[in-house]
């Protein structure tokens, strides 16, 4: 479970970039973050694991043994503990891209193991195994051996969550996963990461409001740094118009592009 | 609407042209260049060449094992200086240290460049002594002022998305050094180490005429002997070995060219 309780962050001009940000996830949901751009939505997701530190509020996680910790307020040692459990997918591609797929993968583990085994590339063969196994689990296993800078877009984000199935982690956040990729990649990575949430909560930023409705169980809609809309994914047009504002006309143009039969 | 497009304009070069012969002619004056000698200095070193012909090969068994001597030092001064040049580029990349320890790393790789080889041999001579040690040191100087600081910008400029996305599995700063940062700065640093290895083959020729041991000094040696034919056998040891490894050191390059095409 994860919880977030009332982040603010504000610039030293005054201007408040997250204003009381407050939710809550559960295990076996999957949310979607939605909203504007500049909204701060990916500050949020940033909080989450503590690549940035809010000015105030709590962000609260469960580790692997159950212990709730505010990753705001711990220590870098402890935060390097608790990152080894949270797997992250981010915007693009940010793999290592001269190792190969099966190496990125096991990179996910790099902060579980000691530091002295890491520098000798000393992974036993049963993590091998079981990186194997995830890179199996999104449908790429013969590519394990391929340099990842030589793989496609949609082939790089699998890797990504290979390497966060990896990590065995108790909170997964994505930050705009399928945001670099044409459609039908897109819905292959959201059905792989839908049911990641069954075992652990999942948070992602999105922005196409039409893919979140399909394989989110809830949305939660951030503007101008607050929570303007938690709840069911299938959003009414109004509502959608009332959370994009002008930008609606940009969704509705890629919403086109997402349906070519219509 | 072309307007311009005849004699008038080069008009704006008329001032600057004259301004640059004045003081070139300025300058020749101060410094006592007489250009007048030029053809008979010409004449002299063409015909100094045909005094040193033919090349004394009688002397080539004692020219191999200098020759092996100098490609020695080069080498280990590569290999020490390389080595060394990483740990200066990662302390004098921003992205890995803190501003301050970049900017004093980044001084001192500065300060080395700053410094021509040939003093800092001159200098390593009068502490070391003379003999190789104070050659392989010089190059080994010389490789983390330029390698180092080649490497240092390209680490800096590495995408912060993939270091950030290491960090956030909870990866400390050696692992993200070793798993991240050495695997993608590979194919520069070796195309670097060769190039440099190149540069050091040449230097250590020069440096071995000064006393740092090799066949540098054999080519010194036979002109302050007046043995120009056995000076000739030495200059050709010497064109033949830079050309060897540089010939040697591109076909490598090219190969690592082809297979480091993606980024």
């Amino acid at each position: 479970m994860i919880e977030v309780k009332n982040l603010t962050k504000v610039l030293p001009n005054g201007r408040k970039l997250l204003d009381g940000i407050s939710f809550k996830v559960k295990k076996g949901e999957f949310v979607g973050i939605l909203g504007p751009s500049g909204a701060g939505k990916t500050l949020t997701l940033r909080c989450l694991n503590g690549l940035l530190k809010p000015d105030s509020g709590e962000v609260i996680i469960d580790d692997e043994l159950g212990i709730k910790h505010d990753i705001c307020k711990v220590n870098k040692r402890e935060l390097r503990h608790i990152r080894q459990r949270i797997g992250v997918i981010f915007q693009g591609y940010h793999l290592v891209k001269r190792l190969t797929a099966l190496e990125n993968v096991m990179i996910g583990r790099l902060g579980q193991i000691n530091t002295f085994r890491s520098i000798i590339y000393g992974f036993t063969d049963e993590e091998a195994a079981e990186a194997l196994k995830a890179l199996e689990q999104v449908k790429i296993a013969d590519l394990a051996g391929s340099k990842t800078g030589n793989l496609s877009g949609g082939e790089m984000q699998r890797v990504a969550i290979a390497r966060a199935i990896f990590q065995s982690p108790t909170l997964l956040i994505a930050d705009e996963p399928i945001s670099n990729l044409d459609p039908s990649n897109a819905k292959t990575i959201m059905k792989l990461i839908r049911p990641l949430s069954e075992k652990i909560p999942v948070v992602g930023v999105f922005h196409q409001p039409e893919m979140t409705a399909r394989y989110c169980s809830r949305v939660i809609a951030i503007k101008d740094g607050k929570v303007f809309y938690d709840g069911d994914p299938k959003l009414s047009n109004k509502k959608l118009a009332e959370i994009y504002g002008d930008e609606l006309n940009l969704i509705e143009e890629r919403e086109h592009m997402y349906m070519p039969n219509n | 609407m072309f307007k311009g497009y005849n004699l008038k304009r080069y008009r704006k070069y008329v001032l600057p042209l004259v301004i640059l012969i004045l003081v070139t002619e300025g300058a020749s004056i101060v410094c006592k260049a007489d250009f007048t000698s030029l053809e008979q200095g010409l004449l002299k070193g063409v015909s100094f060449i045909g005094f040193m012909f033919p090349p004394d090969w009688s002397a080539f068994g004692e020219m191999v094992q200098p020759a092996f001597q100098s490609i020695v030092i080069a080498f280990l001064g590569t290999v020490f200086g390389t080595l060394l040049a990483i740990v200066f580029a990662l302390f004098a990349a921003s992205n890995i240290t803190n501003k301050w320890v970049r900017n004093i790393t980044r001084f001192f790789i500065g300060l080395e460049r700053s410094l021509p080889e040939i003093i800092i041999v001159l200098l390593l001579i009068a502490a070391f002594g003379l003999g190789p040690m104070a050659g392989i040191l010089t190059l080994t100087l010389g490789c983390i002022g330029m390698i180092g600081k080649l490497l240092a910008d390209v680490i800096e400029e590495l995408d912060p998305v993939m270091m950030e996305s290491m960090a956030s599995v909870g990866a400390n700063k050696l692992q993200v050094i070793i798993f991240g940062v050495l695997p993608q700065i590979m194919p520069n640093l070796i195309s670097y180490t060769l190039f440099r290895f190149e540069i050091n083959i040449r230097l250590s020729v020069i440096l071995g005429a000064v006393g740092a041991g090799g066949i540098g000094y054999e080519l010194d040696y036979s002109f302050g002997m007046l043995q120009y034919h056995r000076a000739f056998t030495a200059l050709l040891v010497i064109i033949a070995m830079i050309f060897g490894t540089e010939h040697l050191s591109q076909r490598l390059r090219n190969k690592i060219k082809m297979e480091g095409a993606l980024k």
